[in-house]
């Protein structure tokens, strides 16, 4: 059977594995951490986008609007929450204003439902905490939101499911060309391969020049984001964009599926790779919703997190930029004869993934040649149940089957000890990988309630194994 | 469906005592919840002394102090109380039809109500609600956490502290490692005093020499998996100086906790509605809390 090493087990690199193992190819995802999705792909907007932001006509843009267009159904397959939630992108003077009406133009050149123009008034009656002094709006139906970590955990337990085997805590430190294929040494192990597929990240050009020359570097920025407390949920209704009149970063609210409102993102130089907040950036963000949403009550914030972007810029064979000090918009991915890189993928990453991984399993079929599609593809996957998103009446009968879910460890966003077996069940072994999967401790109290009874919970269930 | 005639949220001092005091003053059918599986909340994890000469007239440990609360439960119940108590239960909802939901191990159960006394307690205000710059490393707690850690689990914290906030756990965690030989770095304090009670103030900070850096606050962390340094600012002079730790531990204040509330704190609570405790308002001892809760009570069981 052929042999796919898929590089990183982010967004991309779960959903090219989940992809990939509709066919007879054999599958490692080699993950340089101890869980999925500890990247890039963990600290996004979580915005499912329609697509009118890239240039139409360029890949970007069409595997954006395709892959929007399927999301809901894709979440129902994985069962992830996704809330279409529609996005409300504001501006408050002409030179936004010129901005909107040609990203509404986009919009009618790729064919995106939903999209159409709205005044102020109609503006503010959707959003009344907004600054009225809004200009125009344009409105989109479409957009949505999902949280990243749920979508990238239901692709990696899909694909898994699917017999794609995963190695963790394995960094990949060679790959070799050999007669046929590739040789990849990890710092544990090493693997043959008939296709490299890259899906690095932030790493993705080291991953890369392993074994080609230099091409395209990344020189990554970093972004500051806020998140309020899940009581202001109803607070903001849709996503929105602030567009602002001087050229800087505006403002981004999503209502996330869990209730809580995230705030974004400044864009920053990078020091260093690290997901450090700056002093200045949450300033900055706390100065836009003074400006853009002045009511809105900061003391709810309960946490700040910081990301990185990886922002890919041609370079020569030595590795320098070259001339043209702009970075790359277009979508990256090389080809190096059966090594496949994927760089610098950035907004909307997360929206393109499914379709990334498709887009990538044609070209991979093409190496390969005459693969045969698997029928016993099991493309659903069963989430952890959600006793805080159950009815009165499905608690009570599920606590009835499920004892122990009826027992509350996390108070503030209501998880309880059945949710937390289960991810424990699934193989988290860290607080952070059970927070992921079922939001234990990412309420208001920040887990100092339930923290010490996880970790207890955590240490129990390696005693077992 | 059971229908009370008052629901008690909260087992701790006020909840245990108020109940109690409305049972003896004539009050039949009290449901009194509590999440943990024992009563006493938050008094479970004081190990140490200063808890009870207020409301006993004597000086006792918190979990004495519990102990008290649990014999005073019981007696009452032994002597006839209605009181149904159920522990490892969390009230997830109360409606205002006075409809409550309450979830526990193979249950989850709708109960009707006529009076609701609200005894949850307090939350502790967290380092990450201030949004301070840098990594979000382990090895952060609340002081409520830390002592948790400490007489709950038996787990270490770590042996060079920096402790934010001045308040009166916070110099009773900084006592206990200094007893147990630890290095508490510095105490650092926003405004221009050292806060807690006098009386800790004495025993503690001046007694035991704790550098206390006032004016002060921290805004940066430092540490990719665990936390290695902090930034310290003087909101004065804005000098800042970098102090290595192992540990950080915030003792910023608490917030009542009426997560259960939906209503908008502006908005008057309902009639049928009455908070006691700390969840009322900040109480500087849990004597205090008693005496309260035996009011409240008396007046609830009319």
């Amino acid at each position: 059977m052929k042999k796919v090493i898929v590089v990183g087990a982010g967004l991309v690199g779960c959903f090219c594995a989940r992809a990939l193992s509709k066919y007879d190819i054999d599958i490692t995802v080699l993950e340089s951490n101890g869980d999925v999705c500890t990247g890039i792909s963990k600290a996004g907007s979580g915005i499912v986008y329609v697509g009118y932001d890239s240039m139409p006509g360029t890949l970007k843009s069409r595997l954006c609007i395709d892959s929007c267009k399927d999301f809901a159904e894709l979440c129902e397959i994985l069962d992830v929450r996704y809330k279409k939630c529609g996005s409300l992108m504001v501006s408050y003077g002409k030179r936004a204003d010129e901005r909107l009406s040609k990203k509404l133009d986009h919009g009618r050149i790729g064919g995106i439902a939903g999209l159409r123009m709205i005044d102020r008034e109609e503006a503010t009656a959707m959003e009344p905490y907004l600054n009225p002094n809004i200009s125009t709006a344009l409105f989109s139906e479409e957009t949505g939101t999902v949280n990243p970590w749920e979508l990238c955990i239901a692709a990696y337990e899909c694909a898994a499911n699917n017999g794609v085997e995963f190695k963790f805590n394995e960094s990949v430190c060679g790959i070799v060309r050999e007669d046929e294929g590739f040789k990849v040494e990890t710092n544990k192990d090493s693997y043959s391969a008939d296709i490299v597929v890259n899906c690095a990240g932030i790493d993705s050009d080291k991953v890369r020049e392993l074994c080609e020359k230099p091409q395209i570097r990344i020189v990554p920025t970093a972004a500051d984001y806020l998140i309020t407390d899940n009581s202001l949920s109803g607070y903001v209704n849709h996503i929105i964009f602030h567009e602002p009149e001087e050229k800087s970063k505006g403002l981004t609210i999503v209502p996330t599926v869990d209730g809580n409102l995230l705030i974004g993102a400044t864009e920053r130089q990078a020091s260093a790779i690290s997901t450090a907040t700056a002093e200045s950036g949450i300033g900055i963000l706390k100065n836009l919703c003074s400006e853009i949403m002045p009511e809105l009550p900061l003391n709810k914030i309960i946490r700040s997190y910081g990301c990185m972007r990886p922002n890919p810029y041609y370079v020569d064979e030595e590795g320098r930029l070259l001339e043209e000090k702009k970075s790359i918009s277009e979508l990256m991915l090389l080809e190096d004869n059966g090594l496949f890189s994927f760089i610098g993928v950035k907004t909307p990453g997360m929206t393109m993934a499914p379709e990334l991984g498709r887009y990538l399993t044609e070209k991979v079929l093409g190496v390969l040649g005459d693969i045969r599609e698997r029928s016993d593809f099991k493309p659903y996957r069963q989430g952890i149940t959600r006793f805080k998103d159950l009815s009165d009446e499905e608690r009570t009968s599920f606590v009835m089957k499920h004892p122990d879910y009826g027992k509350i460890i996390c108070r503030c966003e209501q998880v309880s000890e059945g949710e937390i077996r289960e991810a424990i069940r699934r193989g988290a072994r860290t607080v952070e990988a059970v927070k992921r999967r079922t939001s234990a401790g990412m309420g208001r109290c920040q887990g100092s309630y339930c923290r010490q009874q996880i970790i207890k919970m955590l240490e129990e269930a390696d005693e077992r194994i | 469906m059971k229908e009370y005639k008052l629901l008690v949220i909260g087992a701790g001092a006020a909840g245990v005592t108020a109940a109690v005091a409305a049972a003896r003053a004539g009050a039949d059918r009290i449901c009194l919840v509590d999440r943990d599986s024992c009563i006493g909340g938050v008094l479970n994890q004081c190990k140490h002394s200063g808890f009870g000469v207020g409301y006993y007239g004597e000086e006792m440990s918190g979990t004495e102090y519990a102990k008290r609360l649990d014999d005073m439960l019981t007696q009452a119940i032994d002597g006839g109380a209605d009181i149904e108590l159920r522990l490892g239960t969390m009230v997830t909802k109360i409606t205002e039809n006075r409809h409550a939901f309450l979830a526990s191990q193979g249950c989850y159960e709708e109960v009707a109500f006529e009076k609701c006394l609200l005894a949850s307690g307090c939350r502790e205000t967290t380092l990450q609600s201030l949004c301070v710059a840098g990594t979000r490393p382990e090895g952060i707690y609340t002081a409520g956490e830390a002592q948790k850690m400490l007489n709950i689990y038996s787990r270490d914290v770590g042996d060079d502290i920096v402790i934010l906030g001045t308040g009166d756990i916070g110099q009773i965690m900084a006592r206990h490692y200094l007893d147990e030989g630890k290095n508490v770095i510095a105490m650092i304090e926003k405004s221009d005093a050292a806060g807690g009670m006098e009386r800790n103030r004495r025993n503690i900070i001046e007694k035991y020499d704790i550098p206390v850096v006032l004016r002060s606050t921290i805004v940066e962390v430092f540490g990719d998996s665990h936390i290695t340094a902090v930034k310290v600012r003087n909101l004065d002079s804005g000098e800042e100086n970098i102090i290595e730790c192992s540990t950080l531990i915030t003792a910023m204040g608490l917030i009542p906790e009426r997560d259960i509330l939906d209503w908008d704190e502006k908005k008057q609570l309902p009639d049928w509605l009455t908070m006691c405790g700390n969840c009322d308002y900040v109480h500087d001892i849990v004597d205090s809390v008693s005496l309260q809760a035996e009011r409240l009570g008396v007046t609830l069981a009319k």
